[in-house]
């Protein structure tokens, strides 16, 4: 049954489905910090305000994985900025994250040399993330 | 060469040239063209010691706002702070900046903190921006990095002791001004080491995975230039229409590579400037043929297109056949300007090349090599075959 994607649900379903990997852990044992994406809204596709998603990472562990406030996303050690579009598009890897980090298709506060020396770990978790099993706003009928 | 039939791509490349000898002393007339009233000048010591500022500060007469020069080799946060407050105080409304890498780097930082107040502390992040900056127009001096149509700054944090990498496509220089008189001084050492570094630009941006037709149409046409042209400027520096042609040939690189990414290259040279401090264009210099070695598989069709740029491609070669003409015609070119060959020669210890390998894996260029680094053990052996 699919989950709709950016809710509490979904933000705990990635979270297990993060656990539940087998490779994670390692891939990601360097990775330290927090995670914020923030989703544009685009009325046309169902997501009529922003939506704001913390996720804390640390050494192959994960911590709070929450649908936040603004406040609260602005507070990670990351936070990435985009469209609606684009965020599925990463979903779905149609879009490569640093790539387009680097087009300004996404936007990112944070230290890029740390993003891109830890590429591995980010690869890792959007690949986990097109596995969750997922309901997009604009899937719906 | 065959590109897939789901290509796709963005190719990005905003910045006006304006070229010719002399084109540099135009620099009031095209202000206005970017809408500027007074400029900051941003450069350094050797650069004002060079006597290639003057002729740009009496140009601009009453609008110059004034001259930075404290800029040292690789730039830092306080000193873009520094160099932002003067143009403050002085009333700048835009940049131009006169000199290499340091000098555009610390002038697009400017651009930040004038458009949108602060300190670069407070910036840090990739295409953060959502507006126009400050314009800025870039005179060169050297003709290899290519930084003056990039969106990129790399700009030292020492109290943080890391490297800052600004990615904004607002911040891409607005006009850049090819002058061949400014790089007529240039060393032949330094002539062919800045040369070799937009060289790799081209190559790398052939081989790399994001290419397209674009970035290798520059490319090529990059190579075909410095193939011809280098050695000429090497030989004979004043000889002001060669180095005009290196200098066209470093900025069509510079759009290449800013939209296709290096590989391997730069990052291993990213990597033995970090822990041996190599300079840049030297370290690629001394790598790129044996890169390409180390790529021949994945990557034989474009240097195959290379080996044609270079006219080393001759009848009945395939493309392998003309991939290895294209390697070695790279080695045999890097001896004919006098590059320097091996690491050993550059003051580089056995340890430093194990270090570096390791570093060389945690480069972002990596990621856009082509044949795809499993281990620093297969970094190891290129830098061990150029030591
Ligand atoms: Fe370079």
């Amino acid at each position: 049954m699919p989950i709709k994607a950016m809710t509490q649900e979904w933000m705990d379903a990635y979270k297990a489905a993060i656990q539940a990997d087998p490779d994670y852990r390692n891939i990601a044992k360097d990775w330290e910090g927090s995670v914020a994406l923030v989703v544009n809204p685009d009325p046309s596709k169902n997501v009529p305000e922003p939506i704001y998603l913390f996720m804390d990472y640390w050494h192959g562990d994960v911590g709070e994985f929450v649908v936040c406030d603004k406040a609260k996303a602005e507070s990670a050690r990351f936070v990435m900025t985009g469209d609606y579009a684009r965020w599925k598009q990463v979903a779905f890897k149609e879009l490569d994250a640093t790539k387009a980090l680097l087009q300004g298709k996404l936007k990112m506060k944070g230290d890029l040399p740390y993003v891109v020396r830890n590429i591995k770990t980010v690869n890792k978790v959007i690949d986990i993330l097109g596995k969750v099993d997922t309901l997009w706003p604009d899937d719906h009928k | 060469m065959a590109y897939d039939s789901d290509l796709s791509f963005n190719y990005f490349g905003p910045t006006k040239i304006v070229f010719g000898v002399n084109a540099s002393r135009d620099a009031d007339i095209e202000m206005g063209a970017l809408g500027g009233s007074k400029a900051v000048v941003v450069t350094d010591k050797g650069i004002i010691k060079a006597g290639l500022v003057d002729g740009i500060t009496e140009c601009l007469g009453g609008k110059c706002a004034g001259v930075f020069s404290e800029v040292p080799q690789d730039t830092g946060v306080e000193v873009v702070d520094a160099a932002a407050e003067f143009a403050r105080k002085n009333g700048a409304d835009m940049v131009i900046s006169v000199g290499g890498g340091s000098v555009i780097d610390t002038a697009k930082g400017m651009c930040i903190l004038l458009t949108e107040g602060g300190t670069l502390r407070d910036f840090n992040g990739v295409q953060l921006l959502s507006r126009p900056q400050v314009p800025h127009m870039v005179i060169p001096t050297t003709a290899g990095t290519g930084s003056e149509v990039t969106n990129a700054a790399v700009i030292m944090d020492r109290e943080m002791g890391q490297k800052r990498l600004l990615v904004e496509n607002f911040n891409v220089p607005r006009m850049a001004i090819l002058d061949p008189k400014m790089t007529e001084k240039l060393p032949p050492l330094l002539t062919a080491s800045t040369g070799m570094d937009a060289m790799t630009h081209a190559v790398e941006a052939v081989h790399s995975i994001p290419h397209e037709p674009i970035t290798d149409g520059l490319a090529l046409h990059a190579i075909r230039l410095l193939y011809r042209y280098l050695p000429v400027c090497v030989e004979n520096g004043s000889d002001l229409h060669a180095r005009g042609q290196v200098q066209i040939a470093a900025t069509m690189a510079g759009w290449a590579f800013g939209n296709a990414m290096v590989g391997i290259v730069h990052a291993m040279a990213h990597s033995i400037g970090a822990i041996a401090h190599v300079p840049h264009g030297i370290a690629n210099g001394i790598l790129l043929a044996e890169s390409m070695e180390f790529n021949l598989e994945e990557a034989a069709d474009g240097y195959a297109m290379i080996a044609e740029a270079m006219g080393v491609r001759e009848k009945g070669m395939d493309d392998h056949d003309a991939a290895r003409a294209a390697i070695s015609a790279m080695r045999e070119f890097t001896l004919r300007i006098g590059h320097p060959q091996r690491f050993s020669e550059m003051g580089v210890s056995e340890q430093d090349i194990v270090k570096a390998a390791d570093l060389s894996l945690s480069d972002g260029s990596i990621v856009n090599n082509p044949r795809i680094v499993m281990d620093s053990s297969e970094v190891l052996d290129i830098f061990q075959k150029t030591f």
